[in-house]
């Protein structure tokens, strides 16, 4: 019997049992749906962190901040806006260090009140350091004592047009000190708005972000009453590994390990390597349903070997051979998990591009707060890698036949007598 | 008269036996069988129900294998065959059964070129032939009905167009008769046994119809496992 008859035959046979081979192959479905709906959210997931990390956190950047401090217990020893200095005597390999102060503050800009992060830093060395990132839309970067820089979703936070800071505006920017046991005192800085940043969107670490405010390291060293910064990012000549470890090292020495420095590209490679866990996790859990499946389909075939004894009884009687027996049923399975496979795929990547647009991930992380409400707009784009798709097409199939296997040995076992006697 | 010595030996089951379980209970259904059948033979094996008939039949057709004993077709001991060369064999065998035994999904002309594509034919060749037998069973108009829109005669008769389909060496027919009425029967009878003389098709049917033992050359009678009477017409 050749390809094409076997083939059809197979197709007859599932044809005439179509209710129970569409839910035997939605089963399929379902499994590969998940998988590839998974796999393709989680890579779209992945390519948007990646992406926006070296946009917002140049590869060629290291940043050092005070060790522990977070949780970790006290902070071992203060960084100070001074140590850029002492970072950038290490090397020929280092070509720009600046030093990053934060404190959180209540704004008062064009008869809006928020609280929100203020950032001091050295603006000239800073755009150098991020060059595509620090830079300005309207006005511009200017180190003028009162200038205040403000990112794109200070100055539009919904992106409709509602402006509520613009270029010149008059910024009030209030800081509560507080020092030992004394009272708490309100100090209030005045600034006035010289450049609005283009948007950057999404996440930094280090880097400028649509919802900084910036003003002058300078300016903050007098009004928060203080040297220490939270961290340094330092400007790499070079974002090769080698560089990356020499000058890590270095600063480390220069500090006494008392400092964390933090490369980006480490960063990247450590995402990386969680992402290809979490897939490794997604993958595993969506292949439990597809295992599934495959119960379902051999529970199906077993079904349909007993119904069927009759028939594989004629088949062999009128001369058909054991393997081509086999290959009737494994043919059965391999159109079931073509089919579902084909089906789950799309049906998974629809899925992932619905969830992307309206679902649980896709819209807004809220990234201000009160008052101010801005958003911070991170869309995710799902990715249907070649190696996906091409997995998820060749683990149905393969399911789909594993589990055929048995039923279909058996069928191509039975004894033509005892077929035909089978009631 | 029949020259026995000029005919070619078909079918040899020397001593032949078999035992079946009947749950724990063994039953012997064959107890030393012996029989020749030539080419261009037309031979009816009677018997009561259990008497071993269809064990026999199984026997020939290389559907079962004995217990004991040998089956020769062709002088070929079919014991020493493995499971594609009985595949094999059974290809030159033409099977009619008492329940017809068609795929229902298949329409007549289908069940008819199924066996066909088994052996291998292409599309074209097979549904020419698979016409031309229907045609010559009769049933050419009815071929593309599936075999629950045809009677019990006009399934005998697509199982016997099935049967010749890939030209056999002999066909084997199990009660062709015993699940259709008289009249059909009457007709089934007749186009065995004309392609029984047309054709020289060697043919040996089991069967409790007397009219058939009647037409036949040859009479075979079993009893409990036993070839009683063997008698030419």
């Amino acid at each position: 019997m050749n390809v094409n008859d076997v083939l059809s035959y197979a197709f007859g046979a599932i044809k005439l049992r179509k209710l129970r081979a569409s839910l035997t192959t939605l089963g399929v479905i379902i499994g590969i749906a998940a998988i590839v709906a998974l796999l393709s959210f989680s890579q779209g997931l992945q390519d948007t962190i990646t992406v926006q990390l070296q946009k917002g956190f140049a590869t060629k950047t290291l940043i050092v901040s005070p060790k522990g401090g977070l949780g970790g217990g006290e902070a071992s020893i203060p960084l100070l806006v001074s140590d850029t200095d002492t970072i950038e005597k290490i090397g020929e390999n280092v070509s720009a260090a600046v030093a990053i102060m934060q404190k959180t503050c209540f704004i008062n800009v064009n008869g809006r009140a928020f609280t929100i992060n203020i950032v001091g830093v050295d603006f000239a060395k800073y755009q150098t350091i991020y060059e595509s990132t620090f830079v300005a839309a309207k006005g511009n970067i200017t180190s003028e004592n009162d200038s205040v820089v403000i990112g794109a979703r200070i100055h539009d936070p919904w992106q409709n047009g509602t402006i509520i800071a613009d270029v010149d505006y008059m910024v009030n920017i209030t800081w509560t000190k507080r020092s030992g046991t004394s009272p708490s005192q309100n100090k209030t800085y005045t600034g006035r708005i010289t450049a609005v940043l283009k948007e950057i969107g999404g996440f930094n670490i280090g880097g400028p972000s649509d919802l900084g405010i910036y003003i002058p390291i300078s300016q903050a060293q007098g009004f928060f009453e203080t040297d220490e910064c939270s961290a340094i990012v330092v400007l790499l000549k070079g974002d090769d590994k080698a560089t990356i470890d020499s000058v890590s090292e270095a600063i480390k020495t220069a500090f006494n390990n008392q400092v964390s420095v933090t490369s980006a590209t480490a960063v990247l490679d450590i995402i990386s390597s969680v992402f290809s866990n979490i897939d490794f996790f997604l993958a595993g859990i969506a292949g439990i349903s597809l295992l599934v499946a495959g119960v379902g389909i051999m529970n199906i075939m077993i079904v349909s070997l007993m119904e069927r004894t009759r028939e594989i009884g004629i088949l062999k009687a009128l001369g058909m051979k054991n393997q081509t027996v086999l290959m009737i049923f494994l043919s059965e399975a391999i159109i079931i998990g073509l089919m579902g496979s084909a089906i789950g795929i799309a049906s998974g990547w629809g899925l992932a591009n619905i969830v992307a647009k309206v679902g649980i991930f896709g819209g807004r992380i809220q990234g201000g707060n009160q008052a101010a409400a801005a958003a911070t707009q991170i869309s995710i784009t799902p990715v249907l890698t070649p190696t996906v798709f091409l997995g998820a097409f060749a683990f149905g199939i393969i399911v789909s036949v594993i589990f055929a296997i048995y039923p279909a040995w058996r069928a191509s076992k039975l004894k033509p007598v005892e077929a035909l006697r089978y009631e | 008269m029949r020259v026995l010595e000029n005919m070619a030996k078909i079918v040899e089951a020397v001593n032949l036996r078999k035992t079946y379980l009947l749950g724990k209970v063994p039953v012997e259904a064959l107890r030393g069988v012996n029989l020749k059948v030539e080419e261009g033979d037309f031979l009816a094996v009677l018997g009561p129900s259990g008497s071993g008939k269809s064990t026999l039949l199984n026997m020939i057709g290389a559907l079962d294998k004995p217990t004991e004993g040998k089956v020769f077709i062709e002088n070929v001991d079919i014991s020493t065959l493995n499971d594609d060369q009985l595949a094999d064999l059974r290809r030159k065998i033409g099977f009619v059964f008492q329940f017809f035994n068609l795929i229902p999904r298949l329409t007549a002309r289908e069940n008819v070129e199924l066996s066909m594509a088994i052996v291998g034919f292409g599309k074209s060749e097979r549904r020419k032939r698979a016409e031309e037998l229907l045609e010559m069973v009769g049933l050419k108009e009815r071929m593309n009905h599936k075999p629950t829109e045809l009677s019990g005669g006009e399934q005998q008769r697509v199982a016997i167009a099935r049967a010749l389909a890939n030209n056999p060496k002999f066909l084997l027919m199990d009660e062709p008769t015993g699940n259709i009425d008289s009249k059909t029967a009457g007709e089934i009878l007749t186009l065995v046994k004309k392609l029984n003389e047309e054709k020289g098709i060697t043919t040996i049917v089991v069967t409790h119809d007397q009219r058939i033992a009647s037409q036949a050359k040859r009479t075979v009678q079993m009893l409990d496992g036993l070839i009683v009477k063997d008698v030419m017409n």
